[in-house]
C-alpha cells in the first residue's frame, strides 16, 4: 500500500473515481480454449487487466526429484509481460512473481484431484499482458478455467477476487489508483461451491469488522465471477467440439 | 524436452510432396488465415495481436529515456526481443532465453532496424543527454508453427501504432511515433524435399532448413536468415523470393488497413 489518505479516492457523492459504487466490481470477461497449442487455456479480462493461462499435462514429472509417488505436482509460473506495466519490466522471474507463483500453485493443489495422477506434473502458465491492479486474482481465475478446459478433475474452481480499504471505507475490487494510494488490499481465492478459501493474502491495515465486510464483498463478487467462468466453459463445449 | 524426429511424419511429408500436397491440404505457397489486431493492450505504448493459424503472438512497445552512446550523441535506440515462454508450447521450458528465442528476436530486430523505418535521430530529445530507447517485446502465447512471420508482423504493427509517452516522462506532449515503412517477413521451410511457405507445426517437426526473408516497401531485402540443418540452391531461393514479394505486399496492405491509413 502506498501513501495513506493523501490522494482523494472517493467522490462527494460517495462513488469512486471511476464511478463505481463501493461494492461494485470492474467488468469481467472470460473465454476458455483461447490457445491452440495448450491442453487447456483461458483468457480473463478484469477491468483493464488481461490474464492468459495455459495448462499442459498431466505429463511426466522431471527432474525426477520433484516427483511425488502418491500425487501430481502442480508447477505454476506467474509472469508479467515486459509491456504489461507503465515502466517496462525486465523479462524473467523476480521475487514478486516467484512468491505469487508459489502461493497460486499451493492454492490450485488444494482443489485439483492430484492423487489421480501420481508421479506426474501439471504445468500452469499464467501470463499477464496488461496490469491494472488485481493481476494475481485474474491469474487464479484464468488458471482455474484453463484447468477445467484441460479436463483435469477438481473439487471446485477457484475464483480470484479482492477487496480493500480506501479513505477508511471498505471497497470491492481495487483499481490501480486505489491499490497505490489505498490503505489495505485483501486478495483471496474462493471455492464458490463449498464456500472455502484456498488463497489468502493481505497487506495494509484492516479492523476485524473491516475484514469481515471485505470478505463479504469478496464472496459476493466470487459468485458473479463464477457464473462467468461456468458460462465460458459452456460456450466452449456446447458447440459440440469437445 | 527431447524432440523426437518422427520418421513416419517425414515419410508422410515426402509422399504428399510427390503429389504436390501438404499435410493440412494447402498448396505449396498457400498461407494460413491471418488476423491482426492493433492497439489492444492498455499499458503498452503500441501493441498488436496476431493470430496466424494456430499461432498467437502479442507484441508491445515501451519507451524509456536513456543517455545516448558517446559515439552517437544525437541518436536514440531500438531493440526488439522475443520470449519463447513455456506458455506457448509443451516443448518450451522455463529458464534463461534459449538460443531459439534469441534468434527470433534478432531476426525480427534486423528486419525492422535495417529497413530504416525508424530514424534514430528523431529519437533524440537533448543531444548528448537524453534520447528515447524504443523496446519492442514479442510475446509468443501459442506456437502453432511459423512464429517468425507472426512475430515480425506483430512487431511492426505494434511499432507503427506506437505513441511516444512524452507527457509521462515530462518532455513535452505525446505524439505518434514516426515510422517510415513497413518491413514484412516471409518464411519458408523445406518439407517433403521442397520449400513451402508458412510452415505448420508438423512441417516444422518433420522438415529441414528454414529461410526467413524480410522485404521493405520498395521490395528491397533487409534481413535474411537460414536456420537449421540443410542446403539450398540459388534457383530455389529465386523461386521463394518471388513468392515472398507477393506475400509481403499482401500483409503490408493488411497493416495499412488496420492503421486506417
Amino acid at each position: 500500500m502506498g501513501g495513506y489518505g493523501d490522494v482523494k479516492l472517493l467522490r462527494e457523492d460517495g462513488k469512486r473515481l471511476d464511478g463505481r459504487a463501493i461494492d461494485e466490481m470492474r467488468p469481467v470477461t472470460i473465454e476458455a480454449g483461447v490457445l491452440p497449442a495448450a491442453h487447456g487455456s483461458a483468457m480473463v479480462t478484469h477491468g483493464l487487466n488481461v490474464a492468459v493461462a495455459a495448462v499442459y499435462g498431466p505429463m511426466e514429472a522431471h527432474p525426477r526429484k520433484i516427483q511425488r509417488q502418491d500425487r501430481a505436482v502442480i508447477d505454476v509460473r506467474y509472469n508479467m509481460a515486459p509491456f504489461s506495466t507503465g515502466d517496462r519490466i525486465r523479462p524473467g522471474f523476480n521475487r514478486r512473481s516467484r512468491e505469487i507463483s508459489k502461493v497460486t500453485a499451493e492454492a490450485l493443489e488444494s482443489v485439483v484431484l492430484v492423487e489421480r495422477y501420481p508421479r506426474s506434473k501439471i504445468r500452469v502458465e499464467i501470463e499477464i499482458l496488461a496490469a491494472e491492479a488485481g493481476t494475481r486474482c485474474a491469474g487464479i481465475t484464468a488458471a482455474s478455467v484453463a484447468l477445467a478446459d484441460a479436463g483435469i478433475p477438481m473439487r471446485d474452481m477457484i475464483v480470484g477476487v479482492a477487496s480493500g480499504k480506501i479513505e477508511d471505507t471498505v471497497v470491492l475490487d481495487l483499481d490501480k489508483a486505489e491499490d497505490n494510494y489505498g490503505q489495505a488490499d485483501l486478495p483471496v481465492g474462493i471455492l464458490p461451491n463449498t464456500g472455502e478459501i484456498a488463497f489468502l493474502q493481505m497487506d495494509g491495515d484492516l479492523s476485524i469488522d473491516e475484514y469481515n465486510l471485505a470478505m463479504e464483498y469478496n464472496f459476493k463478487a466470487a459468485k458473479e465471477i463464477h457464473e462467468e467462468m461456468v458460462d465460458a466453459l459452456k460456450r466452449r463445449y456446447e458447440g459440440g467440439e469437445a | 524436452m527431447v524432440e523426437l524426429v518422427p520418421s513416419l511424419l517425414r515419410q508422410e511429408l515426402n509422399r504428399l510432396a510427390e503429389d504436390g500436397q501438404r499435410i493440412d491440404g494447402r498448396g505449396q505457397f498457400d498461407g494460413r488465415d491471418v488476423h491482426l489486431e492493433v492497439d489492444c493492450l492498455y499499458n503498452a505504448e503500441g501493441s498488436a495481436k496476431v493470430v496466424w493459424g494456430d499461432t498467437i503472438i502479442y507484441a508491445g512497445v515501451k519507451f524509456e529515456i536513456r543517455t545516448p552512446w558517446p559515439d552517437r550523441p544525437a541518436q536514440g535506440s531500438l531493440m526488439c526481443g522475443a520470449e519463447l515462454r513455456p506458455v506457448a508450447h509443451r516443448k518450451y521450458e522455463p529458464g534463461p532465453p534459449s538460443p531459439q528465442s534469441i534468434e527470433l528476436g534478432r531476426v525480427v530486430d534486423r528486419g525492422i532496424r535495417e529497413s530504416g523505418c525508424i530514424d534514430m535521430e528523431e529519437l533524440c530529445i537533448v543531444p548528448g543527454e537524453k534520447v528515447w530507447g524504443v523496446m519492442i517485446d514479442i510475446h509468443v502465447l501459442s506456437d502453432g508453427g511459423n512464429i517468425f512471420d507472426a512475430a515480425g508482423l506483430a512487431a511492426i504493427a505494434a511499432l507503427r501504432t506506437a505513441v511516444v509517452p512524452a507527457e509521462r516522462f515530462d518532455v513535452g506532449e505525446d505524439y505518434t511515433l514516426k515510422v517510415n515503412g513497413t518491413p514484412i517477413m516471409a518464411s519458408f521451410k523445406r518439407a517433403g524435399g521442397r520449400f513451402v511457405y508458412d510452415p505448420s507445426e508438423e512441417e516444422e517437426l518433420g522438415g529441414d532448413e528454414r529461410i526467413h526473408i524480410t522485404l521493405g516497401d520498395e521490395g528491397h531485402l533487409h534481413s535474411l536468415q537460414k536456420g537449421l540443418k540443410g542446403v539450398f540452391t540459388p534457383d530455389e531461393f529465386a523461386e521463394i523470393l518471388a513468392v515472398a514479394e507477393q506475400k509481403c505486399s499482401e500483409l503490408r496492405e493488411m497493416v495499412a488497413e488496420k492503421e486506417g491509413n
